[in-house]
């Protein structure tokens, strides 16, 4: 459970961060809701660069220890 | 019992003073912050002050974070890694003491609050950035330019590697954030069955055994997840500062 | 966050926003949060992890210290054994040549002894036997006398006549050689 849980942070952390950015940036040029769709696919992709890196570190990279 | 969600209510015992429109106040989560400053404290410099070359119990564990965090580091960023050793040391102390201060009853938990887990989060992201850049200069910004990737989908791949390295901060307080908050809520709610149970009778007795097994194995779990989530925060620290010392893969 | 500061507004539904999302909070505990974070920060850097660092340190080099002062001493008592083994031998060997040397001389003198023993019973014997010939020759002589006499004698009582002498002396011949 707490495995799943982390890495799925890290998923929504990376579609938050888009989301945010996209509004942001669809207020400033009034590009709405380009910059949103964008943003949240390009957030979506980070966050599962940093599902499969974390998921990569915690199994193998990471030392010995609690997992 | 009541409402889960009252344990997370930030009380004021007294104001400090203001800066600018906002109120300073101490509160309990300030105490139980100058609580797991001073455990940390009397850890670390009490058993080690006659300096025995054999140690005792304390001493030992002095010894033993000391050696778990610094093997974490170098494994994880290398012998360079070990610049930022205080660093790493002192969130991973920081936020294990807290966490595991907020198990006990009638405590508070200082990372069940974002702005907390997000200043920390924040202060890792920084650190990464300013000493990424200070160190090298503009060709930190490699990071985000990986190497053999074809020149036609390489802004992609680098708008997605900003979008990851920017979103970091949010998962790393994030997580630790919402691992506490809900396993307390959790353990309260299953506590407040007990309770509930245990008020309606004979029957509600019998009844509250279930729940009663269930909060003491969630409180064995809430354990492991707070000295986990401790670890957990440390080495995505430590991997965050490894991009800052070697930022070209 | 940015986004908290919506959840917060809301809030008034019940009593008050939820705790982990109300702004007002956020100021003191950032505050405190420094405060203490970097208080413990130097408490780490300045003193608590210099000593235990230099406590371990101080370990591993008396541990060091002490395996070197182990070997340089299981050298010295591995030397020790060695030159007391290499007497022993020494001494083991001296014994077993000069057993070897007394043995040879015994050997040497006992056999000059029963050489001259029996040198002396060779020529003991070869003397005796020489008298023994002699005795014999003597005798055998004497015999043929005593015979050629008896016979002379027992032929005259027989015949009445002495018979003459060389027939007689012939005829014992005859007897004692055949």
């Amino acid at each position: 459970m707490a495995r799943g849980f982390r890495l799925s942070t890290e998923l929504v952390g990376g579609v938050l961060l888009g989301a945010a950015l996209g509004w942001l940036l669809d207020r400033w040029l009034g590009s709405s809701p380009w910059g949103l769709i964008v943003l949240v696919l390009l957030g979506f992709a980070g966050g599962v660069l940093n599902v499969m890196r974390t998921a990569g570190v915690m199994s193998s990279g990471g030392p010995k220890g609690p997992n | 019992m009541g409402d889960p969600i009252h344990q997370f209510e930030i009380k004021k015992f007294f104001t400090l003073g203001h800066l600018g429109p906002y109120e300073i106040a101490f509160t309990n989560s300030a105490l139980f912050m100058l609580i797991a400053f001073a455990i940390v404290a009397l850890l670390m410099l009490v058993p080690t002050r006659q300096r025995a070359l054999v140690p005792g119990r304390l001493q030992s564990i002095a010894e033993l974070s000391y050696e778990f965090i610094a093997s974490t580091i170098r494994s994880s960023a290398g012998n360079e890694g070990m610049r930022f050793f205080p660093l790493v040391f002192s969130l991973f102390m920081f936020i294990l003491v807290v966490n595991l201060l907020g198990l006990l009853p009638y405590a508070f938990t200082v990372t069940s609050h974002i702005i907390v887990t997000v200043a920390l989060a924040l202060l890792v992201f920084f650190t990464v950035v300013i000493y990424g850049f200070y160190k090298h200069g503009l060709r930190f910004l490699r990071l985000f330019v990986p190497s053999g990737i074809p020149i036609y989908i390489l802004p992609l791949v680098t708008a997605i590697e900003v979008m990851s390295f920017l979103s970091r901060p949010i998962s790393h307080s994030v997580r630790l954030f919402a691992n506490m908050l809900a396993g307390h809520i959790t353990l309260k709610v299953f506590a407040g069955f007990v309770t509930m149970l245990g008020g309606a009778g004979i029957l509600g007795w019998f009844g509250a055994v279930l729940p009663l097994g269930l909060t003491v194995a969630l409180t064995a779990l809430e354990l492991l997840v707070a000295v986990l989530q401790a670890y957990v925060f440390a080495i995505l620290t430590c991997i965050y500062l490894n991009d800052a010392l070697h930022p070209g893969h | 966050m940015a986004t908290n500061a919506h959840t917060e507004a809301p809030g008034g539904a019940h009593k008050g926003p939820f705790p982990p999302f109300n702004a007002e909070t956020f100021a003191s505990q950032l505050v405190w949060l420094a405060i203490i974070f970097v208080a413990l920060y130097l408490l780490a850097a300045r003193v608590a992890l210099p000593r235990v660092a230099s406590i371990l340190e101080s370990r591993r080099d008396r541990i060091a210290g002490d395996l070197a002062e182990a070997q340089r001493l299981k050298t010295e008592s591995d030397e020790a054994l060695a030159t007391y083994e290499k007497s022993l031998a020494d001494a083991r060997s001296r014994a077993q040549t000069l057993a070897n040397q007394m043995r040879e001389q015994q050997n040497a003198q006992a056999e000059a002894a029963r050489k001259a023993l029996e040198q002396s019973l060779n020529a003991k014997l070869a003397e005796a036997e020489k008298f023994i010939t002699v005795t014999k020759a003597a005798a055998m002589g004497s015999v043929r006398g005593i015979a050629a006499d008896t016979a002379g004698a027992i032929v005259a009582r027989m015949i009445g006549s002495p018979p003459r002498a060389a027939a007689v002396e012939a005829a014992v011949d005859d007897v004692l050689k055949g």
